[in-house]
């Protein structure tokens, strides 16, 4: 078993790892930038080892420094988190060579997954269904056109190497295709240095549901569920819950066969998700698969109780599996939310600065997970996200009220927050009833944003 | 800061709390709905439906999404389809909790789709109003929603379809001024302010002093908008009642056997009575035309709810003219005869002085032969023979009738009469005097109890115009030829429903029996009949000049018809063959 682990991440995650690492008895060496010096995880962990400067790309991001201080501190192994170089193929590699393990799967899986393009084509040879696109990368603005014609519109177009919205364009009809092809191309240059670019048909208000995996060295794969995370403003996930009520047992089977089929294919090991969007008519398309441990895996952990962080360690560390399909039963319902330090009414903009006060909710099935604490400094070098609030209930509707109640007990001030916004929306109706899909939460915003500033004024607080 | 932690927190979740009790309280559309139709069977409409905001009325976006929030509804209008007691039906609600129940493009449209809905699936079209009127921030879009609606219902309302419109409080403006105002039916909350101009705005206008319950229901009811006042927890079984006289399942089949009722029982067997009657001497009983006269005006005589209660079931009455007036000199409503819905209208006396006072002494005004009118057109439309009773000693003739236009009601309705599309029968029970009495009595067939009598006048006018003295109304009787045996031998009624001896009051029972038997005849003979030739049966009876003449000829243009055919001539078949 590890020893020691160094921990190539902050804030929340970092929380995370130490607390797994501490109920394994692993010693936990957190790698941090003088701007998080006073961060709770560096009070935390076993060791801690400042790697550079506030900005990312001098830190969090810094490969040379963090394997270094890996080796300084005689880890055994790397832990990169999720975001930063979690899905860095060469920082994995990186990390083997100077002979240590890279929590997480091989640096094959990581740049075969990362090819957007290539784990598309390596999925249709595979029988799993995947959106209708081009085959292969377009290379030309008129082939842009011609495929876009054949596909039909709207069309996506989406950058080989891109992620999270980044280099992805939309084109509504012909005349929108050469102007997107070219945007997309010149945004995935400038934000990955490869500007090439595939096409794919546009599925509209889709579900965007995702599939929990964890395979280890010996051909072992399981299937914890599924995530439904259409709670999405612009890309990015607000809310998530799982199971995914739309879905029927016929669906989620056929689904889950799908995303252990995926898994198989690129011989993946580590925990892992098989990401899918689900149209209106039930036809379900991969879309990616992410080869990190997800903000959102303790959704699933609450529902199987099964602890994803720890069986990753241990695949890692070349054990088997712990657990087999026949032990998981997902049970209840969970959701999760993300509490950021950010204003929904100037856009969602972060909100930075000393947190001067914060609560969390406690009581049965309130999981909190956060680095913030009475005092602690939000950084606007990185990630707004300063907490997860999940809840788990017996039902759906009990636990949009297990989250009610939590979200009226949890308190942050000194910087703004979504958690009102968060708070409004355990209120919509269509919510309440289950019917949303990723358009949702651009849909029904403006409306919440309009309560919230209403009530805000009549309680006599400003902004 | 000095404050505790949670103060701001607590500050707003009181705020989000406020907002979302008072989202409860106001939170009903669809509520009243709901407790009309079948649980379990509502499919809603076009609940995404949504406004445009057609003028960007400042603010408008922000009011229309507090009250979306706060109601879980889109719009003030809920509408589905479902059932009530199985009997499918499209059904509105138009809620005061959102916006003041105001009608804007969204209602309009919802309304318009709902009639169309209801008259491609020949359903009824039941809508439940509560509005402050047309929506102030859709401008004229909102004002020509009154006409869309209005429009669309009438059509729904051409092709056949029935509207029952239920209105609750408040039921104001543009939309008691369009579609809530049209129902076939009405029915109102208790209590209900319904109007056009509110309360407020006429002391403000023009400064009208407001008599106590002013716009109310039952001042709604009492003016002759609104047919029936019925409390929230009895509408659905009101509109079950209401559909029951008007959906089309198979064709009722007449009931051939009578209802045992008790009365019948104990009825005395006498020999049978309606057949040509008074056919020169012989016939028992001999009362002068003036002791008939008196005895059919005497207190005890039944009136026309004690026929209604021996002869039918389910007796629903109908109010209002829809002109200003309900008269309750004339009593109108929906029963069942057997199985067979029919309705029935006929003039009210009362059985003691203050009813008598109450019903006029049974001499309706204009708004009284408006409202007969009104119902024998609901009749037509939905295919219900109609049976009228007539005991009146003439029309009113005060002031106020003729400067309501009597003489243009009575007028309307012997026209209106002849072209009918449904049988008629119409049953002399007591006096029948004059145009006030022909009002409602044009009927396919008229039947007199015995001692009825029935006169062009009754007989002190008669005395008055030709002697000068009302005094010598005995005297005047006798010569009038106005009683039953007279009538039928000059072939001016069609049949006599015999009386025992004393009159009707002694032995009541028996005398239902055979009005019992004479509405079944009329039934079996008439109803079914193709509605063009009993219309022009109908036109031929009256058009016969004497009754040696009769049947006269053929109108210009119309069937001809052989004198064998002849609604005479197929009585008294009918009648020898008793």
């Amino acid at each position: 078993m590890f020893r020691r682990i160094l921990i190539a991440n902050r804030g929340e995650i970092a929380m995370r790892l130490i607390r797994c690492m501490k109920e394994m008895g692993i010693e936990s060496v957190l790698a941090y930038s003088s701007e998080d010096a006073d961060s709770l995880p560096v009070q935390m962990a076993t060791d801690a080892v400042c790697i550079g400067p506030a900005p990312a790309s001098e830190s969090y991001l810094n490969q040379a420094a963090l394997v270094e201080a890996a080796k300084a501190a005689s880890c055994d192994a790397v832990h990169p988190g999720y975001g930063f170089l979690s899905e860095n193929a060469d920082f994995a590699a990186l990390v083997h060579e100077n002979g240590m393990v890279f929590i997480g799967p091989d640096p094959e899986a990581i740049r075969l997954m990362g090819d957007k393009e290539k784990a598309r084509e390596l999925m249709k040879r595979n029988g799993i269904p995947t959106v209708p696109g081009s085959d292969g990368l377009v290379d030309t603005a008129e082939e842009a056109v011609r495929v876009a014609d054949s596909l039909g519109y709207p069309v996506l177009v989406k950058a080989s190497a891109g992620g999270g919205g980044r280099g992805m364009r939309r084109a509504a009809s012909r005349d929108e295709v050469i102007a997107a092809y070219q945007d997309a191309r010149a945004e995935a240059q400038a934000a990955f240095g490869d500007s090439s670019v595939y096409l794919e048909k546009e599925i509209v208000h889709p579900h965007h549901i995702e599939f929990q995996i964890l395979a280890d060295r010996y051909g072992s794969i399981v299937q914890l569920g599924e995530r439904d995370c259409s709670m999405q403003r612009r890309r990015q996930k607000m809310i998530e819950e799982a199971p995914a009520n739309f879905l029927t047992p016929k669906l989620r089977a056929k689904m889950a066969k799908a995303a252990i089929a995926a898994a198989k294919a690129s011989g993946y090991v580590s925990a892992g998700t098989v990401e899918f969007v689900v149209d209106q008519g039930g036809n379900f398309f991969f879309i990616e698969m992410n080869t990190r441990i997800q903000v959102e895996h303790c959704v699933t952990e609450m529902e199987t109780g099964i602890d994803l962080v720890r069986e990753q360690i241990r695949i890692a560390d070349g054990m088997k599996l712990s657990i087999r399909q026949s032990d998981i039963h997902p049970s209840g319902h969970t959701i999760e939310v993300r509490i950021n330090a950010e204003d929904p009414q100037q856009d969602f903009a972060p909100s930075p600065g000393n947190i001067s006060f914060v609560h969390f909710p406690c009581g049965g099935g309130v999981r909190i997970e956060s680095a913030v604490y009475s005092g602690s400094r939000v950084s606007p070098f990185y990630d707004s996200m300063i907490a997860k609030l999940i809840v788990h209930a017996s039902g759906r509707q009990e636990a949009i009220h297990k989250m009610r109640a939590a979200l009226e007990e949890l308190t942050i001030e000194g910087v703004r927050t979504n958690i009102d916004y968060l708070y409004l929306m355990m209120f919509q109706r269509d919510y309440l009833l289950g019917q949303f899909d990723t358009s949702f939460i651009e849909e029904n915003t403006e409306k919440i944003l309009r309560w919230e500033k209403a009530c805000r004024k009549k309680a006599g607080l400003t902004g | 800061m000095g404050e505790n932690p949670f103060a701001r927190k607590r500050a707003v979740l009181l705020a989000y709390k406020e907002q979302r009790v008072r989202g409860r309280k106001y939170a009903h559309v669809g509520l009243k709905l709901r407790r009309l139709m079948d649980p379990g069977s509502v499919t809603e409409l076009w609940q995404d439906l949504e406004t445009q905001d057609p003028l960007q009325f400042p603010g408008y976006r922000e009011k229309l999404e507090d009250n979306q929030q706060r109601t879980g509804a889109r719009d003030a209008l809920m509408c589905v389809k479902g059932t009530i007691d199985s009997n499918p039906v499209v059904c509105c609600e138009l809620s005061a909790s959102f916006l003041m129940g105001s009608m804007g493009s969204v209602v309009g449209e919802k309304i318009a789709r709902a009639a169309e809905e209801a008259d491609q699936d020949k359903c009824p079209l039941i809508i439940i109003s509560a509005s402050g009127g047309a929506r102030m921030q859709e401008g004229m879009y909102a004002l020509f929603q009154m006409e869309k609606t209005a429009a669309s219902i009438r059509r729904f309302q051409r092709h056949g379809g029935l509207f029952i419109s239920i209105l609750t409080d408040p039921t104001m403006g543009g939309v008691s001024a369009s579609f809530a105002s049209l129902g076939d039916l009405i029915l109102a909350e208790p209590d209900a302010l319904i109007g056009f101009a509110g309360p407020r705005v006429i002391a403000q206008t023009i400064h009208q002093k407001l008599p106590k319950g002013f716009q109310k229901a039952q001042f709604q009811l009492e003016h002759g908008f609104a047919d029936r006042i019925a409390e929230p927890e009895k509408m659905r079984e009101e509109v079950l009642q209401l559909l029951r006289f008007h959906v089309k399942g198979e064709k009722t089949l007449l009931r051939k056997d009578l209802p045992d009722d008790e009365c019948i029982q104990q009825a005395p067997d006498l020999p049978d009575m309606v057949k040509n009657h008074g056919q020169g001497e012989g016939h028992r009983g001999q009362l002068s035309a003036y002791e008939r006269v008196r005895l059919v005006r005497s207190e005890d005589r039944p009136k026309i709810t004690d026929y209604i209660d021996a002869l039918f079931t389910d007796f629903t009455e109908l109010c209002g003219d829809r002109c200003g007036t309900e008269d309750p000199a004339i009593l109108c409503g929906l029963a069942f005869f057997g199985s067979q819905p029919v309705t029935v209208i006929g003039h009210r006396k009362g059985k003691n002085l203050r009813d008598s006072l109450r019903f006029n002494f049974g001499m309706p005004g204009p708004g009284g032969y408006r409202k007969a009118l009104r119902l024998m057109r609901e009749a037509e439309k939905f295919g219900r023979p109609v049976i009228t009773f007539i005991d009146t000693p003439g029309a009113y003739p005060g002031k106020e009738a003729e400067e309501n236009g009597i003489s243009s009601a009575i007028a309307e309705n012997l026209a209106a009469m002849a072209e009918l599309r449904v049988p008629i029968l119409s049953i002399v029970t007591g006096e029948g005097s004059s145009g006030g009495a022909l009002g409602i009595g044009a009927g396919d067939r008229i039947l007199m109890l015995e001692n009825a009598v029935y006169s062009v006048l009754s007989p002190e006018g008669f005395a008055s115009i030709l002697w000068k003295d009302s005094k010598r109304a005995a005297e005047a009787s006798e010569i009038m030829q106005m009683t039953a045996p007279e009538l039928l031998d000059h072939g001016l009624i069609d049949g006599i429903i015999e009386e025992p001896e004393g009159g009707i009051q002694k032995e009541p029972g028996f005398c239902y029996r055979r009005m019992k038997e004479a509405i079944e005849t009329f039934l079996s003979d008439l109803y079914g009949a193709d509605a063009d030739e009993l219309t022009e049966r109908r036109y031929q009876k009256y058009r016969s000049f004497e009754g040696a003449l009769r049947p006269v000829c053929k109108a210009a243009g119309g069937p001809v018809l052989k004198p064998e055919e002849s609604f005479n001539a197929t009585l008294q078949k009918q009648e020898s063959d008793i």
